[in-house]
């Protein structure tokens, strides 16, 4: 069996006391599904976990105005069969239930996956392609970033050490096309493409997974032609396959995205 | 090295213990309970053979800090046989032969557990969606899958009657 390195646990029962305590080296904690790996990669070497999954505030999911707010602490399950989910933004419950497996799913939470940013997640292609928000909090204040501006590259988040990523906020629009295509053989997808009917008939692209950062493209349905795109994209080749395979994989996945997208229209 | 009290019902009995802060669940049940019923393989969550039940819900403890059992019910694959009794999941895998070598046979107990207490009667299509993340290299799955089927049922047929 491969072992942790020490450290400490906190758990804090209060947002305030959390603020506290997290730092660079006072990571915050929920599920542990890619921290731990991380740990006992020797990766990371935090000096104390906070565990941020017994905060309230944290765990809720609602609806304020035109938007749908998710706890950072909420688990892909939770996600996954929460009604004000699939009543508002069905697409994400729809992803959620496909992240991992049942029990990454029962752990794992929203915010951990965005703050770990790794490049295959299923959530961070939807929440881009949603314009969703996360919303950051510290001590010093509070903002708030759009997912995309949050993941500035692979395992890589503009989070400052003692931010605590506290919700993520999708605005409902109602009517609004949204498809998600994923391609996968393990745990992670290979690809990952979503596409969102935007209301003057264009329409957005947004390619997950195949390269280290997700990729979006924008304009006129008939403008938005899957080959070229599989041929632009970043794609780094790996034990999932070749370049040549992944951009085929890709290109099938766009095309099949749009073809949803129009069928629905 | 940090240490941290915890207290549990682990297969319905009360534990309370000092645990190293960093022993992952998996390490704290067979090390510190002797439960080495659990086996431990890939150590990433992709194998499913450290499956436990933490409050009813499948985990992977390989994965799972011991510490976040606190004030929380676990169930191991030595908490389903009742004395010499097998569990009926047990004893279908049995009769379906859906085990050779047995090293993920407690994690697919306890994730078909976990299965059947959300779904009682549950279609080819769910057993498999829910056992994606179980690894078996000796049965092909097959067998694994008319075992839960058959138990499902049965299940079914039990609260019909």
């Amino acid at each position: 069996m491969s072992f942790l390195p020490d450290f400490t646990h906190r758990r804090p029962l209060a947002l305030e006391e959390a603020l506290n305590l997290v730092s660079a080296d006072d990571m915050p904690y929920a599920g542990g599904t890619e921290l731990l790996l991380a740990m006992k990669a020797g990766l990371l070497r935090p000096n104390s976990l906070v565990d941020l999954k017994h905060l309230p505030e944290l765990r809720e999911i609602t609806v304020d105005g035109d938007d749908l707010i998710i706890g950072a602490a909420v688990t892909h399950q939770i996600v996954a069969g929460s009604h004000t989910v699939r009543d508002s933004v069905p697409i994400l419950a729809e992803v959620a239930a496909q992240v991992g497996n049942p029990r990454v799913r029962s752990v794992g939470t929203l915010g951990g996956n965005l703050c770990f940013a790794e490049p295959r997640s299923d959530i961070a292609t939807v929440l881009i392609a949603l314009d969703a928000v996360v919303c950051l909090l510290s001590a010093r204040g509070e903002r708030e970033l759009s997912v995309a501006e949050f993941i500035v590259g692979p395992y890589t988040t503009v989070r400052e050490g003692d931010e605590i990523l506290t919700a993520i906020r999708v605005q409902i629009v109602p009517g609004r096309l949204v498809v998600y295509e994923q391609f996968k053989t393990l745990e992670r997808p290979t690809v990952g493409v979503a596409a969102v009917g935007l209301d003057d008939r264009s329409v957005r692209v947004v390619v997950g997974a195949v390269g280290s950062v997700v990729e979006q493209f924008e304009g006129p349905r008939h403008d938005i032609d899957p080959a070229q795109i599989a041929q632009h994209v970043e794609v780094i080749a790996d034990l999932g396959g070749s370049e040549r395979y992944k951009r085929h994989l890709t290109e099938v996945s766009i095309r099949r995205a749009l073809e949803r997208i129009e069928a629905t229209r | 090295m940090s240490t941290t009290w915890l207290s549990a019902v682990v297969n319905g009995r009360k534990i309370r213990h000092l645990v190293a802060t960093r022993s992952t669940l998996a390490e704290f049940l067979r090390t510190d309970l002797g439960l080495t019923g659990t086996k431990v393989s890939c150590e990433l969550q992709v194998c499913g053979v450290c499956t436990v039940l933490v409050d009813g819900v499948p985990v992977s403890s390989c994965t799972y800090l011991a510490v976040d059992i606190d004030g929380r019910d676990v169930l191991t694959i030595e908490g389903m046989a009742n004395g010499e009794q097998l569990h009926e999941i047990q004893q279908a895998f049995i009769d379906h032969f859906a085990l050779q070598c047995g090293f993920c046979t407690p994690g697919f107990v306890m994730m078909t557990k976990a299965l059947l207490d959300q779904i009682a009667n549950p279609s080819r299509g769910d057993v498999e969606k829910f056992l994606e993340g179980n690894i078996c290299r000796c049965t092909g799955y097959a067998p694994i899958v008319d075992a839960i089927l058959e138990i499902g049922s049965k299940l079914h047929e039990e609260t019909a009657s």
